[in-house]
């Protein structure tokens, strides 16, 4: 497989998904999208738009029922249970409402968790978690347990998490849900940090004040996508 | 591009240890269940283990050389031995040392108690006899051919116990047939002969002569050589009754002993068998607590899914979380068991055998009980669809 210069980062061609049922449920109705390197997309929408359908086919952890989907110009249709799962553990970062820590690690180990399915050694793994740790401003915190946190900090463990193994795309879903208006500002003032450092990051997100300050947003509505705004 | 999963052998077991470490009280109430079931089998089979073992170190030194020819108990009256039967079956080639004794009905009591001591009798023996049954005393002395004739006894010691007498300080004497006899010695335990444990013995010439007893033999104990007895054993019933070698019969007391162990064979398969119920009860708990744990821990598998882990991992984390528990169990189940057996063989006198194999054998049935429990619901948390499970619901 060749890689042109001008691959982009993730690219979705006439991707339907549909939930059998009676009735089935349409959730995406032929979705073209795509996303370049180094860019900050919102995808906004109210919920069951279908926003967290078209995460979840981004991110691999559901399939297209017809269209496919390309990371970096693989198309991940044709790939086996083992393949997709090496390329999330290698190209794609999470973040996710309720954070997803596991409470009897410290923060470190969490991050640290983020390199668990690379086989990268115990050690190169800490040392990747503590540097990924002091970049998202928790470097003081690294053996506290996720209890002992508040929310905005446990959000930071979960991005430091998603960031550690330099994914080609962060994924982050409702980021700022479980947070208070000041504590969610920090976190999108933090992925906007990382994505000037050059992260490419796509947020969902019900909330049309966070889109409105992301450079590109995509509007989801009845499964369809419709594009607000290309700042390139 | 060639991204592959991959998850090192000693992270599988560490992830596997953080799920179970991170539900203590759980995990230690699952590993009691295969704990209990490992701890029975090993008990069951330590002490029988250390009971046989036990048995054979006693029969060893008891030895199972001696043979027991008496009159045959069929027919109404017991017709006793020749008179000669003693000497001729001593001279039969590869016989150690024999040895007669005649049953009596004579009742013994204590002179200065009026009651009957029910059970106890006296029998008259030739001094041979404490050599063939290799006895010794735990007080005074066995007969010998200078009290053979006079009015004195050795008691067994069931005999001893029942008549009160556990010393013979002050010269105790007893009544027979009333008669007054010394005491001059009380025997130590017979395990191959019961039945002498319960006799006073008078020498044969004083019960003939004193007490009026026929002399013929009721029974003699003969000792032959270890490595022939197959091949003398059937030479003593002519050689004792030579018209008629049917009315004899010819046993062997060590045979009794050994006949307990295989009875106990048995009762140690029943055993086993319950242990191996609770073991099989212990694994349904197990696979129980890991199906609900799977259900619980949706948002991790997820998680994990996530962060790259295939359904493979995901499997082998919960297959090794319950083989780990289930190792727990059994490691604890092998040191309750142990304790056990110890503390009972201790109580018993026994030497403590715990064969390693059944120890390495319970952990590999605690192991694989395991990994069966951990299977179904190791298979449903890898099937788990995990845009579902990191969202926790549906949409």
């Amino acid at each position: 497989m060749t890689r042109a210069s001008d691959t982009a980062v993730l690219e979705l061609e006439g991707v339907h998904r549909t939930y059998p049922g009676s009735p089935p449920v349409n959730a995406l109705v032929g979705v073209d999208l795509r996303i370049e390197a180094g860019e900050m997309v919102a995808v906004v929408g109210p919920s069951g738009s279908g926003k967290s359908t078209l995460l979840n086919i981004m991110g691999t952890l559901d399939r297209p029922t017809e269209g496919r989907l390309l990371i970096e110009g693989t198309d991940t249709s044709k790939l086996s249970d083992r393949r997709l799962s090496g390329l999330r553990s290698a190209r794609l970062g999470f973040v996710f409402q309720s954070f997803h820590l596991i409470e009897t690690l410290s923060a470190l180990d969490n991050v640290a968790a983020g390199l668990l399915y690379r086989g990268t050694s115990g050690r190169q793994r800490r040392e990747m978690a503590q540097i990924a740790l002091e970049k998202v401003g928790l470097g003081d915190r690294l053996h506290a347990r996720p209890t002992k946190l508040s929310g905005g900090q446990r959000q930071r463990v979960a991005i430091a998490r998603a960031i550690v193994a330099e994914p080609s795309l962060i994924l982050a879903d409702e980021p700022t849900g479980n947070l208070d208006t000041a504590t969610g500002d920090g976190i999108v003032d933090l992925l906007k940090q990382l994505n000037a450092d050059g992260s490419t990051i796509v947020v969902i997100t019900h909330d049309a004040d966070l889109a409105a300050q992301l450079p590109r947003q995509i509007e989801v509505r009845d499964g369809a996508v419709r594009q607000r705004a290309v700042d390139q | 591009m060639m991204d592959r999963s991959k998850l090192r052998a000693r992270d599988v077991v560490s992830t596997s240890v953080v799920g179970l470490r991170s539900r203590r009280g759980r995990t230690a109430l699952t590993a009691l269940g295969i704990a209990i079931g490992i701890a029975s089998m090993v008990a069951v089979v330590g002490i029988s283990s250390s009971s046989k073992a036990a048995l054979i170190a006693q029969l060893d030194s008891l030895g199972t050389n001696l043979l027991r020819v008496e009159a045959s108990s069929t027919g109404i009256s017991i017709e006793p031995l020749p008179i000669e039967a003693e000497p001729m079956i001593r001279r039969v080639e590869n016989v150690d040392a024999a040895a007669a004794v005649i049953s009596t009905e004579f009742e013994v009591r204590r002179n200065d108690r009026d009651t009957n001591v029910v059970g106890i009798n006296a029998m008259a023996a030739s001094p041979e006899l404490f050599e063939t049954l290799r006895v010794d005393t735990t007080a005074g002395r066995p007969l010998d051919d200078g009290l053979r004739a006079l009015p004195v006894v050795v008691l067994g010691d069931v005999a001893a116990i029942r008549l009160g007498i556990t010393d013979l300080e002050g010269g105790p004497v007893i009544d027979v047939g009333g008669q007054d006899f010394v005491v001059v010695g009380i025997l130590d335990e017979l395990p191959l002969n019961p039945d002498i444990s319960r006799k006073v013995l008078i020498g044969d010439q004083a019960a003939i002569e004193l007490l009026g007893v026929e002399p013929n033999p009721t029974a003699i104990y003969v000792r032959v050589d270890p490595d022939l007895i197959n091949e003398t054993r059937p030479l003593l019933a002519p050689t004792a009754h030579p018209g008629r070698p049917a009315k004899v019969d010819v046993s062997r007391p060590s045979d009794l002993l050994e006949a307990r162990a295989e009875v106990d064979q048995n009762l140690q398969n029943l055993l086993l068998a319950l242990g191996g119920v609770a073991l099989l009860v212990g694994g349904v708990g197990i696979a129980n607590v890991m199906v609900i744990s799977v259900l619980e821990r949706r948002g991790e598998i997820g998680l994990r899914r996530a962060l790259g882990a295939t359904r493979g991992h995901i499997r082998s984390q919960f297959v090794l979380e319950a083989a780990l528990l289930s190792g727990l169990g059994g490691v604890l189940g092998i040191l309750l068991g142990s304790g056990i057996t110890i503390g009972y063989a201790r109580r018993q006198g026994w030497v403590v055998d715990l064969p390693p194999l059944a120890l390495a054998s319970g952990l590999g049935a605690a192991l694989v009980i395991g990994m069966l429990a951990g299977f179904y619901p190791a298979a449903k948390a890898a099937r788990l669809d995990p845009a579902l499970a990191v969202s926790g619901g549906s949409n």
